[in-house]
């Protein structure tokens, strides 16, 4: 056996050892065991993702007696970086988890769903053949609904989210069957060689293509099948949103990947039209969402959705260029797509850790409750502060490096040696590269936000005033999801070099590493180099900070008591600006979009009507496309069922009755 | 002899089956539509002696002792067995009146003549003109499950549905294999036993067996 095949087996048994002593072991010892075992198989599957990275073949083939192509298990070097992201992801969870849980989100059934989940999710990127990729994915989503309805006897809203991801899920898992099913039957097999077989352009692709886009689209989080993500992800325990978010989600984007670039490749135009206009739409849509939301976790719920759209974007343009033999831009956009998910895994899953962390501190996720937090837990400030920077794509933090490369590739990429490559290309690039623009502003705004409110200033609650800094694991987790953020962000040469060999099998034409961890686009004549230019802005930054220091030290602190304070000494907390307001001039500007809805209820004092006692103002902004979309299509079953009720009204008599008419309009309609 | 009485004893026998199925949907008492089942298995091990003795099959004269013991003997047995008293009592209020039913069990009847002579044919064989019977028993059988209200009534119909399917095997192949039969004889008498059981459940626990009282089920 391979060393890809033991680990893979090595996997599967920790997963079964973790089931076993969460359901057997002790309620005191439930979570340390549980977190121990979850981080070996984590760890196993980080080992096994990155040996598959790294060029290792073999595998785990397990013979069926069904009339189909085996179940293969033997992840590609794409699958290896996948397993990788999501055992990077699931490390963090576990460690995090074994402090963090309490209560129900430590019970016997949560525990055994999360090396489910995990081991799930290690072994889609890893299957090779159509069956045991639906059977992995099942293993996911079963393991992920198990963990999100940890906490459904005492809050309501857990049920309802429970329901609308089984049900959105269940969506997304019936387009993916019947695209393999499409698939299967036009090329006679179940695994992925056969698959390969299709032609890109014919009937079966083309329809399988737009059920694929579907299905793995709504587990991507992308408009219009996003609906499940502002209710699920707010509502799990925060390290299973981190895991859900961080790799669940890369799992639909490897599934896209699958289609685009290894099962179907060289697609036809509009393919790539398509998945660029739904990921840009996701990207902009998300971004807006979150960033008028005013609750921590919805916000980056939204914030996902928008990541992922920039994924498909990438992944969408770099098909398009590669029609047009940009082959060198098509690549760099790829890479790009591709850092794009290794980042967000790593800041996206460090933020859901860090407002886990808030949660845990304070019990409010609403951030206009929140503030001053970053004094009182400076360990999670930091680390939610270097996730903040990378998810608004600041220079040295991971997310910076893959939109640059991917603007790169936008803006160079529509020009093959100085020649317009179609008038496709022309119209799209730049479109996208204006939606790039407004996300990334956006994005910077959120954050802004996100950290600003919630850290910064002064306590808005009791709770918030009273936080305390977590346990000593959960800041270890918090610390280790922060350093990969910048060292994603300051060595993205090796990394990308990394990626660049999944997807290519000449590599070095597209990216380069050089000098110290720097990354080089040697197609489009692009070099970044973190490393160098933090030396360099140090190298000015210091000296003005020391004669800053300096020119402070001569002049002796003196304190001052203002003798009138203008109002600024009665500053309150409420005084502040809060999620809210901050929001609330892009609200006005996204109106039309937003569609917000804003309630004002003013008390007067009983003597007058000229003064107030006090006012409240609430402003909520719903999900346009959920009561647009989602709302009629819903009401319309629910019709129907009221109707069917009538007709299956559980009487046994009725159902026989049903039976024997059938068997006799049968027996009638065969003596005819 | 036996040659020239032969069509007649057929005849005699499915009627007899076909009589009996069409009064236990007349009848409501609990206890006479027990007495009709066991009248009806001696009827059906008659018909398969007869079959046995005609073909010169002993295979068959030793099914049909099985289908005595079970059908005619056993099953009423099993189902009879609590004191006579109270099963006196039991009167079943089915959901369909009398008349209209005997009226559906005609209209079976006839469905399922024109069914078996259009579709298979009738044939030239004496006990291929008697198949219809066995189909009009699985009819009405399927009329007793879907009318009668108690548990047990519509056992009664449930087993009348396997004797039809028993009827029309042995008129229309000689009757399935011995151990086949055997071991379908013991599976409907386990059935049985187990809803016999169920249904002295549901009394003691709910105070009744009407099923459509039972709708609590349902969501």
């Amino acid at each position: 056996m391979t060393g890809i095949g033991a680990g893979l087996l090595l996997q599967l048994g920790l997963g079964a050892l973790a089931v076993v002593s969460a359901l057997a072991g002790a309620p005191s010892l439930r979570s340390r065991a549980g977190g121990i075992l979850c981080t070996l198989i984590a760890v196993t599957g980080f080992l096994t993702g990155l040996a598959a990275l790294l060029g290792a073949t073999g595998g785990l083939l397990i013979p069926i007696a069904l009339p189909m192509d085996p179940l293969l298990l033997a992840p590609d070097r794409l699958g290896g970086l996948f397993m990788l992201i999501v055992s990077g992801v699931g490390i963090l969870v576990s460690l995090y988890a074994m402090s963090s849980t309490r209560g129900p989100d430590a019970s016997r059934t949560a525990w055994a769903a999360m090396p489910v989940f995990l081991v799930g999710m290690q072994l889609v990127p890893a299957a090779t053949d159509s069956v045991s990729f639906l059977l992995a994915w099942e293993i996911m989503t079963l393991g992920s609904t198990v963990l999100l309805l940890a906490d459904h006897a005492s809050r309501a809203t857990v049920a309802s989210a429970g329901i609308w991801y089984s049900a959105m899920s269940q969506l997304s898992f019936f387009f993916i069957l019947a695209g393999f099913a499409v698939l299967a039957a036009a090329s006679n097999g179940t695994s992925f060689t056969n698959l390969q077989a299709i032609e890109p352009g014919s009937g079966p692709a083309n329809v399988a293509f737009v059920l694929f886009l579907l299905g793995f689209g709504g587990k991507a989080e992308l408009v219009p099948l996003h609906v499940w993500v502002p209710r699920v992800l707010p509502e799990a325990p925060s390290h299973v949103s981190a895991a859900m978010s961080g790799a669940m989600v890369k799992i639909g984007v490897y599934g896209g990947l699958l289609v685009c670039v290894r099962l179907l490749p060289d697609g036809p135009a509009w393919w790539a039209i398509a998945i660029m206009l739904v990921g840009g739409a996701s990207a902009l849509y998300g971004i807006l969402q979150a960033s008028v939301s005013s609750d921590l976790k919805v916000l980056l719920a939204y914030s996902t959705t928008e990541n992922m759209g920039l994924v498909f974007l990438g992944l969408g343009a770099s098909m398009l260029l590669r029609g047009y033999d940009a082959t060198a831009a098509a690549d760099a956009a790829l890479v790009a797509a591709l850092l794009l998910a290794v980042s967000h895994a790593a800041f996206k899953s460090t933020l859901f850790l860090g407002a886990g962390a808030i949660i845990h501190a304070t019990g409010e996720r609403n951030l206009d409750r929140l503030g001053g937090l970053g004094a009182r837990m400076p360990v999670t400030a930091s680390a939610f502060g270097i996730a903040s920077l990378g998810a608004a794509a600041i220079p040295i933090t991971s997310g910076f490096v893959a939109e640059w490369m991917l603007l790169q590739s936008l803006i160079h990429g529509g020009r093959l040696d100085g020649a317009v490559v179609s008038v496709a290309a022309s119209v799209a690039m730049p479109l996208a590269v204006a939606v790039i623009a407004l996300t990334a502003g956006l994005a910077l705004l959120t954050f802004v936000k996100a950290y600003g409110i919630a850290f910064l200033a002064r306590p808005r609650s009791v709770e918030a005033a009273d936080a305390r800094e977590v346990p000593p694991l959960m800041q270890l987790a918090l610390a280790l999801g922060a350093l990969s953020v910048l060292a994603l962000g300051l060595l993205p040469g090796p990394i990308a070099a990394l990626v660049a060999n999944t997807i290519s099998s000449n590599p070095t034409v597209a990216v380069q590493s050089v000098g110290l961890g720097g990354v080089s686009l040697p197609g489009i004549g692009a070099v970044l180099d973190p490393i160098i230019l933090v030396a360099l802005s140090a190298l000015v930054a210091i000296p003005v900070i020391v004669s800053i220091i300096v020119s402070a030290r001569r002049h002796p602190h003196r304190t001052i008591d203002l003798p009138w304070g203008g109002g600024g000494s009665r500053a309150r907390p409420r005084m502040q600006y809060t999620a809210t307001s901050y929001a609330e001039p892009l609200v006005r500007v996204f109106d039309d979009v937003l569609k917000p809805s804003r309630d004002v209820q003013v008390t007067h004092v009983a003597e007058s009507r000229y003064l107030v006692e006090h006012v409240r103002v609430e402003q909520r902004v719903s999900d346009v496309i959920e009561t647009r979309l989602y709302r009629p299509v819903l009401n319309l079953f629910q019709r129907y069922g009221i109707v069917v009720r009538h007709v299956a009204n559980g009487s046994i008599h009725r159902y026989l009755s049903y039976s024997f008419v059938a068997l006799l309009i049968v027996l009638i309609v065969v003596s005819l | 002899m036996f040659e020239t009485f032969y069509p007649q004893l057929i005849g005699l026998c499915t009627g007899a089956l076909l009589l009996t199925s069409a009064l236990m949907v007349w009848r409501h008492s609990l206890l006479a539509s027990i007495r009709l089942l066991a009248l009806q298995g001696v009827a059906l091990a008659a018909l398969v002696a007869v079959i046995g003795i005609a073909e010169g099959e002993s295979e068959l004269v030793l099914v049909s002792l099985l289908i005595l013991s079970v059908k005619g003997i056993g099953l009423p047995w099993v189902l009879a067995h609590q004191s006579k008293a109270s099963i006196k009592q039991i009167q079943e209020s089915p959901r369909l009146n009398p008349t209209a039913a005997l009226l559906a069990v005609t209209l079976l009847t006839i469905l399922s003549y024109v069914v078996v002579s259009r579709v298979f044919g009738l044939g030239d064989t004496t006990t291929g003109h008697a198949a219809p019977i066995g189909l009009a028993m699985v009819l009405i059988g399927f009329l007793l499950l879907i009318s009668r209200r108690r548990a047990r009534s519509q056992l009664i119909g449930f087993l009348l549905l396997d004797n039809g399917i028993a009827t029309i095997a042995f008129l229309t192949s000689g009757g399935v294999p011995i151990l086949l039969e055997f071991a379908v004889s013991l599976d409907v008498l386990l059935v049985v036993l187990i809803l016999h059981v169920f249904a002295g459940r549901m009394r003691t626990k709910f105070g009744g067996t009407a099923v459509d009282q039972l709708r609590e089920l349902h969501d």
